[in-house]
């Protein structure tokens, strides 16, 4: 292994810091967290940052983390090239799936022309699927995001700028449904359920589908000037009935309450300016962190309804730098990784 | 916080009116501040089937019974998610046996409203009662559970202040505004409260509450009224002098007046001053209604035991606003159905007590710090660059990236294999397909378009009777031309290039090409040609792309040797970069195509005019 790649700069107790040799964008956590045969006696934590170039080869890095020390190292053995940049990076929710062959097995899915999944192993990564929907190669729907059904591992949800959500049975390997969701590009997708999932998009509204009906569609929010595209929506896990998405050049993270469609139940809006990613807590239903291009992370606690003067947020953290992804991994609750420019950084909770 | 007996009491009263349901709204004993589900009575429409108990049941103990099942079946839904392991406890119903006005009631037991918020909490701190008969189609930002209503059919829906709550009675009935009933059901809680207080009149048995309403409307008021009279004297007195006080008014809020008093002496802990208060606020309150006072807001806030920060006047304002305004923000698509079963299935999953908090080591441990108002100076510098960069280079340009790719991999494939394609029209998306089918459609008229001498005119007609009647007079020439040389039989066969050269310059000016009677270009020949061309043009190569950019108007001059295909290439690198023309001129000369192309960018695009060039000098230098 090669070692002349440093372990971690900024080192101490309670942050780390990952630098890349290209600027960062998708990341994602492993649900797992002891697969790591090289570091036995600890508990390490994988996990995949995509690189961002705006030329062809692209780099999706595998890097484990030890949340005692702490720690992050690179496994350059597992890295591994994407066409242009991946959109989105996503392990596999569960331990269990058909497709895991063993515990020192990751599942990792990645999003841009197509959707990809890769099998990462001990010390290689082998591509094991590409899913096309498209019957010729002449057309592409490349795809903006997409989400992991975590009760039904088997179900990925992909969308589109061909306006589309696409449900692939990845086990069977088969389009379950392709749903002509908007009237623009979608923008991100999330599942709630095992059949029910929204998506966000160019047309500045927040639809919720169910696959057991697949002729309808509810919009749960449209954005107050028409058409402000919604770039991102996170649903609350821990409670179904929030959900999140952020608004085109808005620094507002808005607040759904799918049981009164059309009205959110909160507008957080203390981000100096743009909001760029947001995440909901993974074990905890009232707190969700956004991050920005003010370089803030804010954590805010929502209260049971909102006062006049607005919801401030409990906790902030300040990069120095536009911060363009925010994930708060369930498997390691008390940290938080946001990337900027091309570092990459956890942060204790 | 809930006296035991108000499910009776609420039965009672809504029997009495027949309407589907009543709640009320109290202090949320976790959350002070907060008005959440304190109990309820469901009176509406029933779905027979999981109903027979086997044992006879009067109408009431229907009632009863029907109204704790929907309670057991919510605590059931709500627990199955915080143990998934353990069986949800066996409800007796299960969502699909409601009807949707029980569903509407399910769904109600989740919600709760500050004090000036939603309906029942806007009651609150107005201390006003409020009537809407078109709750179904009210403003979602006054009554937010009107999809809900929609869904359930709900109509009227009537919320009055009560004791410590509020208490909200809907029906699915359009009964219009009707505050005597308010006052009725009022009295007849009073005649419950006041029978069943202990310190009052303990021995008033319980057999009360079995009576039916008309003993209710006729109920005694000399038990209390004796108690009452100075302080209702007070109010009189208090509100005659008000512009707006009428007698008859007055006579009509008396009930609700007492109602509060007992419910004062009841709870025995106000001191008779702040009572005194409480009455003279009520009392104008009701006799100003719908009539904006500044008194009354006033007295609102000088009463301590109802915070109201919501001013009445806005609410007022919002309530006929409500009135008049259609709910705008409903999906063509959705379906009541729909939006129920989402909601059903995501119930199920959630659980509003799971507030678990993860931040016990926060202050040892954590990077993160308390956030303040002012923040760190050093995020207050001014920003470069525009905003959510990354994002929308991930969101818009990413999958842009892979379309020119694609599209490049495409033109080799079509020009080294020749055309393929059009094989997906079975594709399983068949909109999808037809919307490709369309866009292609529409590129391959633009490219015969330039290549038929035309009119103006650019609509399908036109360019399709165009090519028809050039190739008419194409055919026409080939058979004067064969003619001819079976004649003469002579070395017409080998045409020189420069009458190619007028011919194809000819092409693009209609004025001209009437008149042809020189020669006619053959595919075959344009191919010779070219060659000729092309080799002339690795001498003097001057390819140049000029872009002229204003707003969305972008004019484009392209000099590039002329080539089969050339001008869809051209056209096909604009579509893919947004970019729909206006007109198209072209001229060939001097060995050179000379194209000037008008346009407007469309659509989210991020075309610059460098991006732009970049795309054209690609095509232009393709040889």
């Amino acid at each position: 292994m090669d070692n002349s790649t440093q372990d971690s700069h900024l080192r101490s107790e309670n942050s780390v810091t990952y630098d890349s040799p290209y600027p960062l964008y998708a990341m994602a956590f492993s649900p797992n967290n002891n697969n790591n045969s090289h570091s036995a006696a600890t508990t390490t934590q994988r996990l995949a940052v995509g690189s961002f170039l705006e030329e062809y080869t692209n780099r999706v890095d595998i890097l484990s983390f030890n949340p005692d020390t702490p720690s992050i190292r690179p496994q350059p053995s597992l890295s591994f090239d994407h066409p242009y940049p991946p959109t989105k990076l996503m392990f596999h929710p569960s331990t269990h799936s058909p497709l895991l062959k063993s515990s020192a097995v990751d599942l990792l899915a990645t999003s841009g022309d197509y959707l990809r999944l890769w099998e990462v192993r001990e010390n290689s990564v082998e591509a094991l699927s590409l899913f096309n929907n498209s019957k010729t190669s002449e057309f592409c729907a490349p795809l903006t995001s997409f989400d992991w059904n975590e009760i039904e591992p088997k179900r990925i949800g992909t969308s589109s700028i061909d306006t589309t959500c696409t449900i692939w049975d990845i086990e069977r390997g088969v389009v379950e449904t392709q749903l002509i969701a908007h009237d623009k590009e979608v923008y991100d997708i999330a599942w709630g359920e095992a059949r029910v999932f929204a998506s966000v998009s160019a047309d500045g509204s927040v639809r919720i589908f169910d696959l057991r009906d697949k002729e309808h569609s509810t919009i749960i929010y449209e954005s107050p000037q028409p058409d402000t595209p919604l770039l991102r929506l996170a649903w609350n896990k821990q409670d179904l009935r929030y959900m999140a998405t952020i608004l085109m050049d808005s620094n507002k993270v808005v607040i759904l309450d799918i049981r009164s469609p059309t009205m959110p139940v909160a507008e957080l809006e203390r981000h100096r300016s743009c909001v760029n990613a947001i995440a909901w807590a993974p074990r905890s239903s009232k707190h969700i962190c956004s991050a920005g291009d003010d370089s803030q992370a804010l954590i805010w606690e929502l209260p049971t309804v909102a006062g006049p003067n607005g919801i401030d947020p409990m906790f902030m953290y300040s990069a120095g730098c536009e911060i363009n992804q925010l994930q708060w991994p369930a498997a390691q609750p008390d940290w938080i990784a946001v990337a900027f420019a091309n570092k990459m950084q956890l942060l204790k909770v | 916080m809930v006296p035991e007996n108000m499910k009776k009491q609420l039965a009672l009263a809504l029997r009495s009116i027949q309407w589907s349901y009543a709640i009320f709204w109290s202090d949320s004993p976790n959350q002070p501040g907060v008005l959440s589900w304190g109990e309820g009575y469901y009176n509406g429409d029933i779905k027979t089937r999981k109903t027979s108990q086997g044992v006879e049941l009067s109408s009431d103990q229907i009632g009863f019974h029907r109204s704790e099942q929907l309670r057991e079946l919510f605590k059931s839904l709500k627990t199955a998610e915080t143990n998934p392991q353990t069986k949800r406890p066996s409800a007796s119903l299960s969502p699909e046996d409601l009807t949707d006005t029980e569903w509407y009631y399910l769904v109600c037991m989740s919600f709760v409203f500050n004090i000036g918020q939603g309906l029942p909490g806007r009651v609150v701190a107005s201390g006003q009662p409020i009537w809407m008969t078109n709750a179904h189609s009210t403003d979602c930002k006054l009554f937010s559970r009107c999809l809900l209503a929609k869904s359930a059919s709900i109509q009227t829906v009537v919320c009055f202040p009560f004791m410590e709550g509020v208490i909200e009675l809907g029906t699915t009935d359009h009964v219009s505004e009707d505050l005597h009933l308010i006052e009725r059901i009022k009295t007849s809680f009073l005649n419950i409260l006041h029978a069943n207080d202990p310190l009052k009149s303990g021995a008033t048995s319980k057999a009360r509450e079995e009576e039916s309403v008309a003993c209710v409307a006729a109920f005694d008021h000399n038990a209390y009224n004796a108690e009452l009279i100075p302080e209702v004297g007070y109010g009189i007195i208090n509100t005659t002098t008000s512009p707006d006080g009428s007698s008859n008014a007055l006579q009509a809020n008396q009930p609700p007046d007492e109602t509060f008093m007992v419910d004062r002496i009841n709870r025995g802990s106000t001191s008779q001053f702040q009572s005194w208060q409480v009455v003279d606020d009520e009392l104008s309150n009701c006799v100003h209604n719908s009539v904006n006072s500044s008194d009354c807001i006033s007295q609102t806030f000088a009463s301590p035991e109802k915070i109201g920060s919501a001013p009445n006047v806005e609410n007022l304002s919002d309530l006929q606003k409500c009135n008049n305004q259609k709910m705008t923000l409903v999906d063509p698509l959705s379906d009541d159905w729909h939006y129920q079963k989402v909601l059903s299935a995501l119930l199920k999953n959630s659980d509003q007590l799971n507030i678990g908090m993860h931040f016990q080591n926060f202050y040892q441990e954590s990077i993160f710090s308390i956030w303040k108002k002012g923040g760190p100076m050093d995020c207050q510098r001014p920003r470069v660059g525009a905003s959510q960069n990354l994002l929308k280079k991930v969101l818009f340009e990413v999958p842009r990236m892979h379309l020119d790719g694609l599209l490049e991999s495409q033109e080799e494939n079509d020009y080294k294999e020749g055309t393929r394609l059009e094989a997906d029209e079975n594709g399983m998306n068949h909109v999808l397909s037809e919307r490709r089918r369309r866009a292609k459609l529409n590129e391959r008229f633009l490219t015969l378009r330039s290549m038929v001498p035309s009119n103006i005119k650019d609509d399908k007609v036109s360019i399709l009777d165009d090519a028809i009647e050039y190739f008419r007079s194409l055919e026409k020439r080939i058979r004067e031309l064969e003619a001819q040389r079976d004649i003469t039989n002579v070395e017409t066969r080998a045409k020189s290039s420069p009458q190619d050269m007028v011919e194809r310059t000819s092409d693009h000016y209609s004025n001209k090409i009437n008149n042809g009677k020189k020669s006619v270009v053959k595919k075959r020949k344009i191919c010779d040609m070219e060659k000729t061309n092309s080799d002339a043009l690795k001498v003097s190569s001057t390819n140049d792309v000029t872009i002229t950019m204003n707003d969305n108007d972008v004019v484009i001059e392209i000099t590039c040797s002329p080539r089969a295909g050339r001008l869809m290439e051209i056209m096909e690198a604009l579509n893919s970069l947004n970019i729909y023309f206006k007109s198209v001129q072209s001229t060939e000369a001097d060995g050179h195509l000379y194209l000037t192309i008008k346009s407007k960018l469309t659509g989210p695009t991020n075309a610059t005019a460098k991006r732009i060039k970049q795309a054209l000098q690609k095509v232009v230098l393709k040889s």
